[in-house]
C-alpha cells in the first residue's frame, strides 16, 4: 500500500554551500535531502522510499562548532511503499521453486507464497517449471496473481521487505 | 512465520519446540533429546488441554479468524494512505519531470521509484481520481477506515460479496454496510478503465 508521510529530517549543508543570496542555499537543501532520501532506502514504519514530493518548510539554520557546517531541520513530504499483513495485492511471479513461488509488487521484490498455501497446485517439473492445478490452470514466470499478505518482514541489514503470502482463499488466485 | 501449523481436519500439532519448555507429553508421544522437532499426537479431552510451551494452544484445530487489515494501528504519526490512482497521479508527476532532474547529477532518485511507479500505474484502472474519492469519503461515513478504503479501490472488487472476502475486518458491520457498499461498487464500475 502506497503511504504518504510528512517527517522532519535535519539536513547539513556544508559552509561552501552556504550563499548570501539564499536561492544556491534552498537548492543545496533540497540536493542534500534528496540525496539523504534516496540513501534511505527504507524503514521498517514506513516502507520503501519512493519520492519527496514536496518540501514544506525549512526551520532556522544552527552553525554546528568545529566544523562551521550549518544544520537545518527540513519538514517534508514522501510517498512510499510498504506491503501490510492482511493486504491483498496483486503481483507478478518471477521464480518457480518445488516448494513455492517468489512474486514481486512494486518495490518488493521477496513475497514468498508456499505450496502449502496455494491448494490444488502442485508442481511440474521441467525446464521451465510450474505449478498447475487440477483446473488445468497454471502458474509460472509472469503470471499475474491476487494474493493476501500474511506475514512482512525487514531486514535492517539489507534494507529489504520479505514477505509470505497466501493464496487459498475466496476470489484469490491467479487474474 | 517460521511455524507450521499442521492437522488440518484432525487433532495433530507439529511443534518445534525444545523440551526444555517444560510442556506435558500425552501417552503415545514421543520424547526426543532437547532440541530436536517433535510430533505430537493430542486426544481431544474436552475439556482438559494439554499445557505446551507456547502457553496451552488448543491442539484441536479451531478455525483461525481471518488475518485482519490493521494499517491504521501500525502507522506512525502524520502518515496516510493512498490508493494506487493517488500514487500514480503523484509519482507521474515526478516523472515528467524527471528529464529536467537527470540533467544535474547532484539529484539523486531514489532506487525504488521506478518499481513504485510502475506498481501505481498497473493499479490505476479509474478514468477520474477526484470521482473516486467522492464514491469512496461516502463509505467513510459509515465507518470503514482510510486503508480499508485503499484496499477496496485497488483491488476493484465486482461484488460486495467479494470487498467482504478481502478485507475481514468489514464483516462485522456487513448488515450496515451492505446497501453503501453495492452502491459505492456501481459507481466505481462506471468510471474504470476497460483493461
Amino acid at each position: 500500500m502506497f503511504l504518504k508521510a510528512q517527517l522532519q529530517w535535519n539536513v547539513i549543508i556544508p559552509a561552501d554551500n552556504l550563499d548570501a543570496k539564499g536561492l544556491a542555499l534552498q537548492k543545496a537543501i533540497i540536493v542534500r535531502l534528496m540525496d539523504e532520501f534516496a540513501a534511505k532506502k527504507a524503514t521498517s514504519s514506513l516502507g520503501y522510499f519512493l519520492a519527496v514530493t514536496s518540501l514544506d518548510k525549512v526551520g532556522e539554520g544552527r552553525v554546528r562548532e568545529h566544523s562551521g557546517d550549518v544544520l537545518f531541520p527540513v519538514t517534508f513530504t514522501c510517498l512510499t511503499y510498504k506491503a501490510f499483513s492482511g493486504e491483498v495485492l496483486e503481483g507478478e511471479v518471477h521464480k518457480i521453486l518445488k516448494h513455492g513461488v517468489f512474486i514481486r509488487c512494486g518495490p518488493v521484490e521477496n513475497i514468498y507464497l508456499s505450496h502449502l498455501k496455494m491448494q490444488g497446485y502442485s508442481f511440474v517439473p521441467g525446464e521451465n517449471p510450474i505449478f498447475m492445478s487440477e483446473k488445468a490452470a497454471k502458474i509460472e514466470k509472469g503470471v499475474k496473481l491476487r494474493v493476501m499478505v500474511i506475514g512482512v518482514r525487514y531486514m535492517e541489514a539489507e534494507k529489504e521487505f520479505q514477505a509470505v503470502a497466501n493464496l487459498d482463499g475466496d476470489f484469490l488466485g491467479p487474474i | 512465520m517460521g511455524d507450521k501449523a499442521g492437522g488440518k481436519g484432525g487433532a495433530k500439532s507439529a511443534l518445534k519446540t525444545p523440551l526444555s519448555s517444560g510442556f506435558e507429553l500425552n501417552n503415545g508421544s514421543t520424547k526426543s533429546r532437547k532440541g530436536m522437532n517433535v510430533q505430537f499426537e493430542f486426544e481431544d479431552r474436552g475439556g482438559k488441554r494439554d499445557k505446551a510451551a507456547n502457553g496451552g494452544k488448543n491442539p484441536v484445530k479451531k478455525p483461525t479468524p481471518p488475518l485482519q487489515l490493521r494499517v491504521e494501528q501500525e502507522l506512525p504519526e502524520n502518515v496516510t494512505c493512498l490508493m494506487d490512482c493517488e500514487a500514480a497521479q503523484v509519482l507521474e508527476g515526478i516523472q515528467e519531470q524527471m528529464v529536467v532532474l537527470s540533467e544535474d547529477p547532484a539529484i539523486k532518485i531514489p532506487a525504488s521509484f521506478d518499481k513504485g511507479l510502475q506498481r501505481a500505474k498497473r493499479g490505476n484502472n479509474y478514468t477520474s481520481l477526484q470521482s473516486v474519492q467522492e464514491v469512496l469519503q461516502n463509505l467513510k461515513k459509515h465507518g470503514v477506515a482510510d486503508s480499508e478504503l485503499c484496499l477496496i479501490a485497488n483491488i476493484h472488487p465486482e461484488s460486495a460479496d467479494e470487498v467482504f472476502s478481502l478485507v475481514p475486518s468489514l464483516k462485522g458491520k456487513k448488515n450496515k454496510l451492505l446497501e453503501p457498499l453495492n452502491s459505492a461498487l456501481d459507481e466505481l464500475s462506471k468510471i474504470e478503465c476497460s483493461a
